[in-house]
């Protein structure tokens, strides 16, 4: 409209039309207008654009507006409290709360089917995931039948088995049933076995157990406490099977043992071992291995005595080298068994005769105003290490995240971004237009 | 253009929108934003008859603020109740300090801009379509359809500026209030849409069949 090399710009004109200026500012204006045509004539147009605006005339305003205000400000003049705003709702607002409404209850009946769902899928475990098969016992042929009773449980939940020898034209056979889940040992014995194993349990004056004990204990001077523990140990005569001690710097000192004191001893050794300190959780359990036991000494007598047989066997009997060699082999496997057989009682039996005691001290940590084991220089060393390997850590952990995640990521953001991006454009392009 | 005293007697205050019959002129205007004032401050401690004053003197300016930037008068009507509703329930929180105008027009800004957020999300998620223009009523609708098409063509912000200015008669600390621009702002702002809308008027109309759909009106 205008150059800018007047000592006065377009606005200052405008702003002395609109009265905008201050006395002292307006007078300079107006002075160079007057003798200057060029602002004189923006200044005209200023004004005939004004002057074509003021032709855009609205309407008187209804008496509706008035009726209504009216109303409200009676309303307000007697209810102090907020009214509800009398707007007219259209049609838009009400398809949205009509939306709202129905996802509300869309999502309600979604979560009551998730709810119902799941309780009847719950209630639905059925018995045939957990292995349970009983069979009848049924006794073989010759053989004694096998009260109920007799199929024992061990405590603490181990499987019992039982194998039933049924002669067969093989010689051996054996069909086994078990109770309660768990492998199926097969087991050649023969009926004199069970029958000697039924007796032996019969006379069996008391159950054999292997007892054992977990202890921990917190205690002020661990140094005391183990001279204390070694002195209790000679008294009861136990041993300690394993010892270990820790002391690590800035750490409580604590020892863990694994003792063992005669079964008879146990009673005493634990209460004198509870003095030693604060007993922090202690814990008692016993296995009974009667049957066990019972097994083992049967079954052990049984290879002796097939040993024995096939020994009377191999001295009488004269026969083809091969029958012979046959024997020999079957021989030196029956002295196997009764070997590891034997090496099992005496397991069992020091179990039973020897009680395990599980101990744990800890030592009450108290915080010492010593030299640090490391040097200041090595600690700042130590620290910067770590801070630059947490921040290695990080960048890579960020980086196998983006390279993870990040298909995942694209595809949602193209499914997600582009009709987004395209209702956001448009939503601006309405508002431009409002 | 100006109501108020200018310092050259050459360049005439301009003559107002005739409609807008409650702007009074220079003189009795400073007693009128006073007078406004202490309206208010008479309605915040519970006289009624101070609110109908009010309302009389601006109920046609109001109207036509919302009349010039929407083009259905129904819904320009409706604003301007909303207005005068949101008026009355924030009269105890009147400040004097502020100018009533200024605080009207606020409220009035306010309203609008949630007005337009409203239909520009229907219009995006449900498709409706913005209102058309709808003459009834109009003395002459072709200056009218002619001033909104003109309009339309301006920057947002420069068209809210000159409308203010130009018909609320807002100064330019108010229209900066206003708007929370710049004072600087307003007075380039306001320059340019002159400026603009003089080319724009200046301009040959455009040739329209009568097949043709019309402009979308944009306020």
């Amino acid at each position: 409209m205008i150059a800018t090399t007047h000592p006065v710009s377009p606005e200052e004109v405008m702003a002395l039309a609109d009265g905008e200026l201050s006395s002292a500012e307006a007078a300079r204006v107006s002075a160079h207008i007057a003798g200057c045509a060029e602002c004189a004539s923006l200044a005209a147009q200023l004004r005939d654009t004004s002057e074509s605006l003021s032709r855009w005339i609205v309407p008187a305003v209804s008496a509706t507006l008035e009726e209504a205000v009216k109303v409200a400000a009676a309303k307000a003049a007697s209810d102090p409290s907020p009214a509800k705003s009398t707007q007219k709702v259209g049609p838009g607002i009400w398809k949205w709360n009509l939306w709202a409404t129905g996802g509300r209850r869309a999502i309600a009946a979604f979560a009551i089917l998730l709810v119902v769902g799941s309780t009847i899928w719950v209630l639905s475990d059925q018995p045939y995931k957990r292995q349970r098969m009983m069979t009848i016992v049924a006794p073989a042929p010759g053989e004694p039948a096998l009260p109920r009773q007799e199929s024992r449980d061990v405590a603490g939940g181990l499987a019992v088995m039982e194998a039933i020898q049924q002669p067969s034209p093989q010689g051996f056979a054996s069909r086994s049933f078990f109770n309660g889940g768990g492998a199926a040992l097969k087991d050649r014995r023969s009926p004199v076995v069970h029958e000697k194993l039924a007796s032996t349990v019969a006379s069996s004056p008391a159950p054999l157990i292997a007892r054992s004990v977990s202890l921990t204990i917190q205690v002020r001077d661990l140094g005391a406490s183990r001279a204390a523990l070694e002195a209790l140990l000679a008294r009861h005569r136990g041993y300690a099977a394993q010892l270990t001690v820790n002391t690590g710097e800035g750490l409580a000192r604590s020892l863990e043992s694994s003792l063992r004191v005669p079964d008879g001893e146990l009673a005493a050794a634990i209460a004198e071992m509870r003095g030693l300190g604060q007993v922090e959780v202690e814990t008692q359990s016993g296995e009974e291995v009667t049957q066990q036991h019972a097994d083992l000494v049967a079954r052990l007598e049984n290879s002796r005595e097939t040993e024995q047989r096939l020994r009377e066997l191999l001295a009488q009997r004269t026969g083809k080298i091969d029958e012979v060699l046959q024997v020999e082999e079957e021989i030196d496997r029956v002295r196997g068994e009764i070997e590891q057989m034997e090496a099992d009682q005496k397991v069992l039996e020091h179990r039973v005769d020897f009680a395990t005691i599980e101990l744990r001290m800890m030592e009450q940590y108290r915080e010492q105003l010593g030299p640090q084991s490391a040097s200041l220089p090595n600690q700042i060393r130590n620290a910067f290490v770590s801070g630059l390997r947490h921040g290695e850590n990080t960048l890579l952990g960020i980086l196998l995240f983006v390279e993870e995640a990040g298909p995942t990521l694209l595809i949602w953001l193209v499914i997600l971004g582009v009709p987004g991006f395209l209702a956001w454009r448009r939503y601006r392009r309405m508002r431009a237009k409002f | 253009m100006d109501h108020r005293t200018t310092a050259d007697d050459t360049i005439p205050a301009t003559k107002a929108n005739s409609m807008d019959e409650s702007i009074p002129a220079v003189d009795r205007q400073s007693e009128a934003r006073e007078s406004d004032e202490q309206l208010m401050l008479a309605f915040a401690a519970g006289q009624t008859d101070a609110f109908t004053a009010l309302f009389v003197r601006y109920k046609q300016p109001l109207f036509g603020f919302f009349r010039r930037r929407l083009a259905d008068p129904a819904q320009a009507e409706e604003l301007a109740q909303e207005t005068f509703i949101a008026v009355l329930r924030s009269a105890a929180s009147y400040q004097p300090t502020a100018l009533f105008r200024t605080f009207l027009y606020a409220i009035a800004l306010k309203i609008l801009r949630a007005h337009r957020r409203k239909a520009a999300f229907r219009a995006t998620f449900f498709g409706e379509q913005p209102e058309g223009h709808d003459p009834a009523g109009h003395s002459d609708p072709v200056v009218d359809l002619f001033m909104r098409e003109a309009m339309a063509q301006l920057n947002k912000v420069d068209r809210e500026v000159l409308l203010l200015r130009e018909f609320e008669q807002l100064s330019y600390a108010e229209i900066a209030e206003l708007l929370e621009l710049p004072l600087n702002t307003v007075r380039s702002r306001l320059f340019r849409a002159r400026s603009a809308l003089h080319d724009l008027l200046l301009a040959p109309a455009p040739t329209r069949t009568p097949s043709a759909p019309a402009t979308e009106v944009r306020a």
